[in-house]
């Protein structure tokens, strides 16, 4: 403005709250029922190239065939190996609930062992200095009758 | 057959991290100004406008539409671009191809973002996949954190190196008066950061910083009629990633990322042998300290493994044989949806010898600038002194 008429600032505060509700899909779906029904991971492979995925995908990112059918899904883990990790030690705002995260929190990237996929999920141990790459890590799983069919179906890897 | 492409305009707000005196509009125009200041021009001479941001930052959406008073895109064609980490240089290659195809002699492009609006990291987090990864990212910051341990797994990189390359930063930083984080860090600074994602301390990560940017691009017919120093842009590449790969490779796989297949390809074409002496500086998208390291190798500045050696020399400083981000880079100023497009402006800038007491030591005839985010895509720019 050419010529101010006050230093006081003016903003607005508003908060958005929207719910969502997301489709997992054919895919995904399966994925999540068998957290549920069987407490098992699973992956798919490209009939074509051989890569896998975790959870299962309809088509290969790489080569663009379609992947293999649910007879020849793979079951993947429950054990793993830790590929890399994080510890979250400054607290964020989680967008899916609107809480504060509670910190610390960890999260590794596991391989499976069965097949080269990786899932990122919640470690047990917070600890940096007690957590390694290349260290072997076990899922734990909710018991049946709390499972949801979503990945929280996993409570957490734990060091094995 | 293309037109060549040549920046005429280059204007930018100075970076901090409030701006509660301006409304984005208000912020945008005083980049849409400066440029059009720089070029010489009114805004009856653009043809095209491209603006970009992340709207989730601010809560609004329809941006292009309502800040058209403040743009100057009424009656004129052009774009909105909200492609993540990228825009700012999306938007640029979106900017050449207005250009190069004919239709347009000028186009205008803007990149802005008010970090102070929201919860850039809430925001963020909403990049992933709902079902099965969401409640395990922290905004950006855990895939830096997992690049940067991998990084660190692979080559021996040692926590000491990212400082070096923060405190390089920060010296470069200090000399620009339009960057965000102007303190001067030494090594034993930035390695008492405040941790926030092990291995990640605060100073090992950008900041959230408001401003805008913006560059006039024009055909070669129209630059050499209007400009004294147009900075050309020789090429320019576009790679994209899957997303289930983007982030890691396995052991005994072979690493082949966005930025890798980028490199290799404008390099190739442009037959650009060794590109850490054929190019005098690049103004790489840095988000995390670890990572300008792994992505100069990933580019092929360097071999796999060597780029931490190279910090240790000095190669990357300022008067270094090969600056990297002599404007302070990402880790010193992030207003996401400017963060591409001012790599390509202080590329520009370098060029023209016009960045002040940031400018690198050597003459400069070939820069690069990159852009790298969601949705996990590698852009990648080759500025040139000559059209030829
Ligand atoms: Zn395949």
């Amino acid at each position: 403005m050419q010529q101010k008429t006050t230093d006081e600032l003016i903003t607005q505060e508003m908060l958005l709250k929207i719910p969502y509700r997301w489709a997992a899909g054919e895919h995904i779906g399966e994925f999540l029922r068998e957290l549920r029904r069987s407490g098992k991971i699973y992956a798919n492979k490209c009939p074509k190239c051989g890569r896998f995925r975790c959870p299962p995908a309809p088509v290969c990112s790489r080569c663009h065939t379609k992947m293999e059918e649910r007879e020849k899904w793979v079951h993947v883990g429950p054990k793993g190996t830790l590929l890399s990790f994080f510890v979250a030690e400054q607290s964020f705002l989680v967008p899916t609930t609107g809480d504060m995260l509670e910190v610390p929190f960890s999260v590794g990237v596991i391989w499976l062992d069965g097949a080269p996929v990786a899932l990122w999920h919640q470690l047990e141990e917070t600890n940096p200095d007690k957590i390694k790459v290349g260290m072997r890590v076990e899922a734990v799983f909710k018991p049946k009758e709390q499972r949801q069919a979503n990945i929280f179906d996993i409570l957490h890897f734990k060091a094995i | 057959m293309p037109q060549r492409v040549a920046i005429v305009g280059i204007g930018q707000t100075r970076h901090t991290s409030r701006r509660p005196d301006v409304n984005d509009g208000e912020l945008i125009n005083e980049a849409v100004s400066a440029a059009l200041a720089d070029a010489q021009l009114t805004m009856k001479d653009i043809e095209a406008v491209i603006i970009g941001n992340m709207e989730f930052f601010e809560g609004h959406h329809l941006n292009d539409a309502m800040l058209i008073d403040y743009t100057g895109a009424r009656g004129k064609a052009g774009l909105k671009m909200n492609t993540g980490g990228t825009v700012g240089t999306m938007e640029v290659i979106s900017g050449c191809y207005h250009v190069a195809s004919g239709l347009f002699d000028t186009c205008l492009v803007i990149g802005w973002e008010k970090h102070d609006e929201a919860s850039t990291t809430s925001c963020i987090t909403t990049i992933t996949d709902p079902a099965v990864d969401r409640p395990y990212a922290v905004g950006a910051l855990s895939g830096l954190a997992i690049i940067s341990m991998n990084y660190m797994t692979r080559t021996g990189c040692k926590v000491e190196h990212a400082a070096m390359v923060r405190a390089q930063a920060s010296e470069n930083a200090s000399r620009n008066p339009n960057a965000h984080v102007r303190d001067r860090l030494s090594v034993e600074d930035v390695l008492k950061g405040r941790m926030v994602l092990y291995p990640l301390n605060l100073y090992f990560l950008c900041p959230t910083s408001v401003g805008a940017c913006a560059l006039v691009l024009a055909s070669e017919t129209k630059a050499k009629k209007i400009s004294r120093k147009p900075v050309w842009i020789r090429d320019h590449i576009t790679v994209h990633s899957d997303y289930s790969g983007a982030l890691f490779t396995f052991p005994g796989e072979t690493r082949e990322t966005s930025h890798m297949v980028a490199g290799r390809k404008i390099f190739q074409r442009n037959h650009i042998t060794k590109p850490i002496r054929e190019i005098q500086v690049f103004e790489l998208y840095d988000p995390c300290a670890f990572l300008q390291m792994s992505w100069l190798e990933d580019f092929g500045i360097c071999d796999q493994g060597e780029a931490w050696k190279l910090v240790e020399k000095g190669v990357t400083a300022r008067e270094g044989e090969f600056p990297v981000c002599p404007s302070g880079g990402v880790l010193c100023t992030n207003a996401i949806g400017d963060s591409g497009t001012l790599r390509v402006a202080e590329a520009a800038l370098q060029i023209r010898g016009d960045a002040g007491e940031h400018q690198v030591t050597r003459d400069v005839k070939a820069a690069l600038a990159s852009g790298y985010g969601g949705s996990y895509w590698t852009d990648l720019l080759l500025l040139s002194k000559t059209p030829d």
